[in-house]
């Protein structure tokens, strides 16, 4: 029977059940041609970034930000107003936010170093408002809640689509290998005991520099690509329920799982999307998932279906020859 | 601070087929149905497109097909109207998108519109900037900021006032509107100090902003803002005693004062106020605006409010260049719209077709008058005409305040 | 004189706020979390004091503590469903308790707005008044009524809470638990019981506090997540735990927002209570009167 234990093989199995997502999406196209399913399916996987993001800060490096939100919105209106300003194209742009969401990660890293659980929360939180009020009431330079129109740089929603997905699978692909090599083991470490990590030699602050860092940037390209999607930037994207929903997706599909987020991003979203029709119940089922998920089965429907799965194949192994 | 994705009321056409004698002519409504837009402005739009359908429809619908609204909730952030826009365009293929009460999200919406080429009648949308944008598939039957800021410098000039204070709402609506006070009273008045001050419209608290008045109360408080701001700001104002006052004329340039919930939110607080009207029933009303106004108050049990008018104005101007160009076609209507002549339910509407500024596809002439709130829960036909349509202020019929 | 205004106003705005800080300060100390779900604890309270007014016709004093206690029942349910894990071992999470408050109070959270929100829709009600007067003189000062007799009466809510906590017996084994949760269950107190009577108090003193709040911010879903930042700000500058703390550091929030909001910038006035939580997280965690916390 295969063995689930050991964190690498872990992480193949789901970087498997990730690319079958991707496969899955990819040929949705084929049969639908709507665009505003398509459109919907594309701001799932703007959220399957962010929760990857969020994923690797919280869910591989214990690292319980509640900022994610911010990042992307950071990058969005990064690209927004270098646009608005300048008349720069995404191909400036977007780079342009990857670096500065990745730089304002890096600094707010050394601001929590030495913040743990409820203090990192709460700092992380003040952080997230104040960026987004500072943001919301610049009104001269960034229009506020108003908006910042961004103009689009791809031709075609299924264009958009292909891209999003290209990118979404760069970026899974690369956490990946980075969690297979031993940073993988030092993230995971100071997430699982942060002082015997530092007894056995990891250097603390600079892997937790890295994952915000890179957490941050991941959310950062994310915000930039949305906003050349919608073509409309807002302060909403950077409130606290935002960050609530992101939190919901990784938590329904899997905390610190490779498919996790992604899977979460997806379901939730469009099943709130089909659900809309039906009375906006959708939001209260998924805070309830949460509460759920997270009183009883941490490892999220990615945990369950695992759990299933190894249950089946145990018992094929067990029963007897006939 | 919405949660939800957007609250929808959808028809019904996906799940369970209609059973329709003819295909139906889908027209898109965009309103604010939840905080925080103006859910007033909102329900007010809503109700008074519902009462012009079904008025159509009464009469054998257009082109020999019934009106179908849809209907999407855009909690007054533009991002969503933007999303509604889409939505309607794209997954309910409506023909055009009327309803839109909030500056800030036509602005947003109506991208969507130039993009897809599809009309878009811009309801109560009153920033300049809708207009500049000089989009083809525009067409605005609202009130313009222009027309009320050169209304307003004129009162205040009127007036004698030295020194005037605005409270906008952080909106393009309310900025747009305060700026343009300043050009105006600028050009027309001499030495007339002004100064605006934006609060957030989700903000439930406005005296630390109105406290450093108190000291130094200015000639006129001007309050461009929407419920539920808007109430709580006149609420503070009337509390720490600054507007309406002896010393302290108080203006409401959104015209509030014929909402339906105005004096059950408001009370003492409005008592000598005075409104820039867009309705008032003392103003000339063709009859259709009456018979409109009538089917509404038969229905919703409230009177009629200028939202009212310009609503139902929206859809019967769809319906009428839907049937003079003989097709629900997007050129076909933008067409008949640009050469409509067609007397609505405030007056003669046309849209100007000069381009380059705020007149682009506006209807120039809308009815104003100025009038004075003179005691509390008023009827708006009690209220005291101090400015007849046209004509200037007449101060003789201003009543000072206690 | 407009200095005098900003600090009666400050002031008042300050006891608002403590009602809810107090009651987060007592949860952090008995239980080393933050409760990310204390604003709806306000939300609640607010909803229940509006809605008894105004379809039960309970009169606006009745309907106070009726608030109180709609408050503390959400408090105890919440506490013996999903608080238990944080101290009687914890399966899935480990030594993640941290983590688990925060998912758990994060997914509260948004259950309890987007609730409220399909079962009372979104349109604001607005809270009835305590007292009908709408403009009272003290001297150079003009208050309104109901802010005055709300103000009055959070004060005395505030000075019984205190009493209770430092007096009576359950107070003492609150404090005791708080101080050492292994060692008061040595010394025969039921820690659980605690526990429980922490949050219900808690939820009951941040429903009141949106109760009397009604009818100046009016209840909407939304209306308890501005409240719980600023409350999250007063229990770091007090000192998590400390309840003295937290009512020092509400009111010094409250005339800090009221004379900055004026003199420093108006646009910006919620985030310096903000920037002021960074400032003391990153260099005196303890708060103003906090105790600095040693690990076992």
């Amino acid at each position: 029977m295969r063995d689930f234990v050991d964190s690498r093989s872990r992480s193949k199995v789901e970087l498997w059940a990730s690319l079958g997502i991707f496969v899955v999406v990819a040929v949705i196209p084929a049969f639908v041609s709507n665009e505003y399913w398509l459109g919907v399916v594309i701001v799932s996987m703007y959220f399957a970034l962010l929760a990857i993001g969020w994923n690797l800060l919280a869910g591989y490096t214990g690292q319980f930000s509640l900022a994610p939100a911010t990042f992307g919105m950071l990058g969005a209106y990064t690209t927004g107003l270098l646009a608005y300003d300048l008349g720069s194209t995404a191909r400036t742009g977007i780079p342009a936010a990857i670096i500065v969401a990745g730089a304002i990660g890096f600094v707010l890293a050394r601001i929590v170093m030495r913040l743990r659980g409820p203090y990192l929360a709460l700092t992380t939180l003040s952080f997230a408002e104040i960026v987004r009020l500072v943001i919301s009431n610049s009104i001269e330079i960034t229009r506020g809640d108003l908006g910042l129109n961004v103009p689009t740089f791809v031709e075609g929603r299924v264009t958009y689509y292909y891209l999003m997905l290209i990118v979404l699978l760069a970026v899974q692909l690369g956490l990946y290998i980075l969690l297979r090599s031993p940073a993988g083991l030092y993230l995971r470490a100071i997430r699982d005991d942060e002082i015997a990590a530092a007894c056995r030699g990891v250097n603390i602050v600079r892997w937790k520099t890295y994952a915000f860092t890179i957490s941050a940037a991941i959310s950062g390209l994310a915000g930039a690509l949305y906003g050349h999607f919608a073509q409309l930037v807002s302060p909403e994207l950077g409130l606290i329920s935002q960050t609530g929903i992101i939190i919901s997706m990784v938590v329904i599909g899997g905390l610190g799982t490779l498919v996790g987020p992604i899977g979460g991003a997806f379901l939730v979203y469009i099943a709130s999307e089909l659900l809309r029709d039906f009375g906006g119940y959708q939001l209260v089922v998924f805070a309830l998932l949460v509460i759920i998920f997270g009183r009883f089965f941490r490892e999220g429907l990615w945990g369950l279906l695992r759990a299933g799965f190894e249950r089946v194949l145990a018992r094929r192994v067990v029963q007897p020859v006939d | 601070m919405m949660m939800r994705f957007g609250i929808f009321a959808f028809a019904a056409t996906l799940f369970a087929g209609q059973a329709l004698a003819a295909d139906p002519v889908k027209i898109g409504v965009t309103v604010a149905q939840s905080p925080p837009g103006s859910v007033s402005q909102g329900t007010q739009v809503k109700n008074a497109i519902e009462v012009a359908t079904q008025i159509v429809n009464d009469a054998g619908g257009v082109l020999g097909r019934p009106i179908e609204l849809v209907v999407e909730d855009t909690q007054g952030i533009p991002e969503k109207a933007r999303a509604a826009a889409e939505k309607l365009i794209t997954r309910d293929k409506v023909v055009a998108i009327i309803g839109e009460h909030q500056s800030s999200n036509v602005l947003a919406a109506m991208e969507v519109a130039h993009r897809l080429h599809v009309p878009y009648i811009n309801t109560n949308g009153w920033t300049d900037a809708i207009r500049e944008k000089g989009y083809v598939e525009v067409f605005n039957p609202a009130n313009y900021n222009s027309r009320v800021a050169v209304a307003m410098a004129d009162t205040f000039k009127a007036l004698g006032a030295k020194r005037v204070v605005a409270f906008c709402e952080n909106t393009d609506y309310g900025i747009g509107l305060a700026k343009l006070l300043g050009d105006q009273l600028k050009e027309r008045t001499q030495g007339i100090d002004y100064k605006f001050e934006t609060l957030d419209r989700a903000s439930k608290d406005f005296l630390p902003a109105l406290l450093p008045l108190k000291a130094n109360p200015p000639d006129v408080v001007v309050e461009i803002m929407l419920p539920p701001a808007a109430y709580i700001l006149l609420n503070q104002l009337y509390e720490q005693g600054i507007a309406p006052s002896p010393k302290t004329w108080l203006y409401d340039a959104s015209g509030l004062a014929d909402y339906p919930d105005f004096w059950q939110n408001v009370s003492d607080a409005a008592k000598s106020m005075l409104v820039f009207g867009l309705y008032h029933p003392k103003m000339a009303a063709p009859a259709l605006g009456k018979k409109i106004a009538d089917e509404y108050k038969a229905k919703t049990k409230n009177d009629p409010s200028r939202l009212l008018f310009q609503a139902a104005d929206s859809l019967f101007i769809v319906t009428e260049a839907i049937k003079s160009a003989k097709s629900a076609e997007p050129d076909a209507i933008i067409k008949a719209m640009e050469e409509l002549k067609w007397t609505g339910t405030r007056g003669e509407v046309t849209f100007s077709k000069e381009k380059g500024g705020f007149k682009y596809h506006q209807w120039i002439d809308i009815p104003y008058v100025t009038f004075q709130v003179t005691a509390v829960k008023q009827n708006i036909a009690d209220t005291k005409l101090v400015q007849d349509p046209g004509k200037p202020l007449d101060t003789s019929r201003l009543v000072k305040p206690q | 004189m407009l200095a005098l205004d900003l600090l009666f106003n400050g002031l008042i705005i300050g006891v608002f706020y403590s009602l809810m800080a107090i009651g987060l300060s007592l949860i952090f100390g008995i239980l080393k979390v933050v409760n990310f779900a204390h604003g709806e604890f306000y939300m609640v309270g607010a909803y229940a004091y509006t809605l008894a007014a105004i379809m039960l016709g309970l009169s606006p004093w009745l309907a106070l503590p009726f608030a109180f206690i709609i408050g503390a029942m959400v408090g105890l349910v919440v506490e013996r469903l999903l608080m238990r894990p944080l101290y009687a071992g914890y399966a899935s999470w480990g030594l993640m308790r941290d983590e688990y408050a925060v998912i758990i109070t994060f997914g509260l959270s948004m259950l309890l707005i987007n609730l409220v929100d399909k079962i009372v829709g979104p349109y604001a009600f607005k809270g009835p008044a305590l007292i009908g007067v709408s403009r009272l003189y003290i001297g150079p000062i003009v208050i309104s009524g109901h802010r005055l007799i709300a103000a009055i009466t959070a004060v005395g809510v505030i000075t019984v809470i205190m009493l209770v906590v430092r007096y009576s017996l359950w107070g003492r084994q609150i404090q005791a638990v708080a101080q050492n949760r292994f060692g008061a269950s040595l010394a025969g107190i039921n820690p659980a019981k605690a526990s429980a009577v922490v949050f219900a108090l808690a939820g009951g003193l941040a429903a009141m506090s949106g109760a009397l709040l009604a009818n100046i911010f009016n209840p909407t879903p939304d209306v308890g997540v501005f409240p719980a930042i600023k409350s999250y700000v007063i229990v770091v500058l007090g000192g998590m735990g400390s309840v003295p703390g937290g009512i020092i550091a509400s009111l010094i929030l409250g005339v800090l927002e009221s004379f900055g909001s004026v003199y420093i910038s108006y646009q910006y006035r919620d985030t310096f209570g903000l920037v002021i939580l960074i400032i003391f997280l990153l260099f005196r965690p303890q708060g103003l009167f906090g105790q600095k916390s040693r690990e076992v």
